[in-house]
């Protein structure tokens, strides 16, 4: 599945004395199977993007594009089962009395099978390491678990693009770094991923392309090294300790991940490079 | 219990926060949330909260205001027990929720920031005053007429914070207060909350570890027991009571640490940036 948005602009309370545009003109494809990262600072208008990707918010001028065809084509419930949007701090929609039938909510309404539905929900917990939470009631969970458990909900959907809107936000590290496991586990299973997120480290550690938002608009958009390496004010924690060693030492490259920035600093101190 | 764990306060005030074998445990939960805990906080002191999710960081701050009760153990905030006299306490005391959506109140920012300062008795002009050092103070200028559920989070949670800041409590207790905001806007909270060091006590929970290598002492909360009481510098140098309390260090730290370069030494990126061309020149040499 692809979607494309096409010059999309979106104004709040449009015609009143608190208008905001929030879009000013994006155009962006989410390709297939891949990790698309956005990044940007506060109020750049990350999350009224990302609500566009399965038409929760509308336009007010320009297209979304799903497979080509305009969105608007598609049947609403339709396309929100295969563009999952998990909200920030989706763990303030959690709802039933227990994790499994929390979970169960949104795939049940898709008309799957009681099976099927099972099935899913097993799976689903399985995949963020929350089978051990099915019987507990949502509400007595850690910040933690309560964000697998929402996530949970949207990925039993089975969508084809699961998008996230600051998806660690408040989890502990050791959390995050799980979570960023599981986006790399959906890519490879053919799911992409749009991963809003303030936090530009794990947004080098998992992402394929990224897009910098700048007050609606797009800044750049493209390969981690090329845009962190050339927006000196987007750049994650490998990016800002390696930029300064380029001078002197050019040899040592463009490392983005952690483990790839380790390496070229080992060789460099090691003057294996 | 390892005693090289717990440092205590390192320096002067009366405390104004303790906790004396505070235990909580949550209704239909397994195991206690908290399990005799005992703390100081003095006057003055600026002490960092961190543990993984589910250590019990948020339930310690809750007791501390009197949202929860303690099942066992005393809790005394500025003389009092928060849990029978809440608004003694509230008086005193500032707490800022994770999850910014959960305090906004008012149709207009700026109402939302003095909504505090209405409860308590001061003039129009001081109110207004206070509002617009702590809009200035969180970066919000020209938001004042904007309504909050237009914001984005990272804005609502300078909102939030800006509402503390106006009331200005003696004790500021912080769950998470930047984990809607870019590096930029952390720099920016995290370097007025430097300026009320010494004049306000403050606790912070945070999970980013290099916000509190600033920080007097840090706590470290695991399973609900009070694992550590540290320096920050002990903290990132102790490997062992990192991994065993699900501490991850800051990306720079974590490299440092792995090319050997002591990260106790090191705040920024740039800092290590720099502590490898001095070794790597040294080579050269």
């Amino acid at each position: 599945m692809r979607i494309e948005l096409e010059n999309v602009r979106h104004v709040y309370a449009s015609g009143t004395p608190f208008e905001v545009e929030a879009l000013r003109g994006v155009s962006l494809p989410v390709e297939p199977e891949e990790v698309l990262g956005i990044v940007g600072g506060t109020g750049s208008g990350k999350s009224t993007l990302v609500q566009h990707l399965n038409l929760l918010l509308v336009p007010t001028s320009g297209r979304v594009l799903v497979d080509g065809a305009d969105a608007r084509t598609i049947r609403g419930g339709e396309l929100r089962g295969r563009v999952g949007l998990v909200f920030q701090f989706p763990e303030a929609a959690l709802f039933a009395p227990t994790v499994e039938e929390d979970v169960a909510f949104a795939p049940r309404r898709l008309g799957l099978s009681e099976g099927e539905v099972h099935r899913r929900v097993g799976e689903t917990l399985g995949l963020l390491g929350a089978s051990h939470l099915a019987g507990r009631s949502p509400f007595a969970l850690s910040g933690g678990e309560k964000r697998r458990v929402a996530i949970a909900g949207v990925l039993a959907m089975a969508p084809e693009v699961l998008v996230l809107d600051e998806p660690t936000a408040g989890l502990d590290p050791a959390t995050r770094e799980d979570l960023l496991g599981v986006v790399r586990a959906l890519r490879e299973e053919g799911t992409s991923v749009v991963m809003v997120s303030h936090d530009l480290d794990e947004v080098a550690e998992v992402a394929d392309r990224v897009c910098v938002l700048e007050n609606g608009e797009v800044r750049a958009v493209g390969a981690p090294e090329e845009v962190f390496y050339s927006h000196p004010t987007t750049a994650p924690s490998t990016v800002r300790v390696v930029r300064p060693l380029r001078g002197p030492h050019p040899e040592v490259g463009r490392p983005v991940r952690f483990e790839e920035t380790l390496a070229a600093l080992k060789g460099l101190l090691e003057g294996r490079v | 219990m390892n005693n090289r764990n717990h440092e205590g306060a390192r320096h002067g005030g009366p405390p104004v926060v303790s906790c004396e074998n505070v235990s909580f445990s949550y209704l239909d939960s397994g195991r206690p949330a908290l399990a005799e805990i005992s703390l100081e906080v003095r006057a003055g002191e600026y002490v960092g909260v961190v543990g993984p999710n589910g250590g019990g960081k948020s339930t310690l701050l809750r007791l501390m205001n009197g949202l929860l009760r303690a099942d066992s153990g005393d809790v005394r905030v500025a003389g009092f027990d928060p849990a029978a006299e809440p608004f003694e306490v509230r008086k005193r005391v500032g707490m800022l929720f994770q999850n910014p959506e959960n305090g906004l109140v008012a149709p207009f920012v700026e109402d939302d920031i003095a909504f505090g300062l209405e409860n308590v008795g001061v003039s129009r002009e001081e109110m207004r005053e206070r509002v617009r050092k702590a809009v200035r103070a969180v970066g919000l200028d020209g938001y004042e007429q904007r309504e909050p559920h237009t914001l984005s989070g990272g804005e609502k949670q300078r909102v939030a914070l800006a509402g503390l800041l106006a009331l200005d409590p003696e004790v500021l207790l912080l769950d998470e207060p930047t984990s809607m905001l870019d590096a930029a806007g952390r720099r920016g909270v995290l370097e007025r909350l430097e300026a009320l060091r010494g004049a306000r006590t403050v606790v912070h929970v945070t999970h980013d570890l290099d916000e509190r290598l600033d920080a007097d002492r840090v706590l470290v909360l695991g399973a609900g027991r009070l694992v550590a009481d540290v320096s920050p510098e002990r903290l990132v140098s102790d490997p062992d009571l990192l991994r065993d309390n699900r501490l991850v260090l800051p990306t720079a730290l974590r490299l440092a640490a792995e090319l050997g370069l002591g990260p106790a030494q090191l705040r920024t990126p740039e800092d290590l940036a720099e502590a490898i061309v001095e070794k790597s020149g040294a080579r050269a040499r």
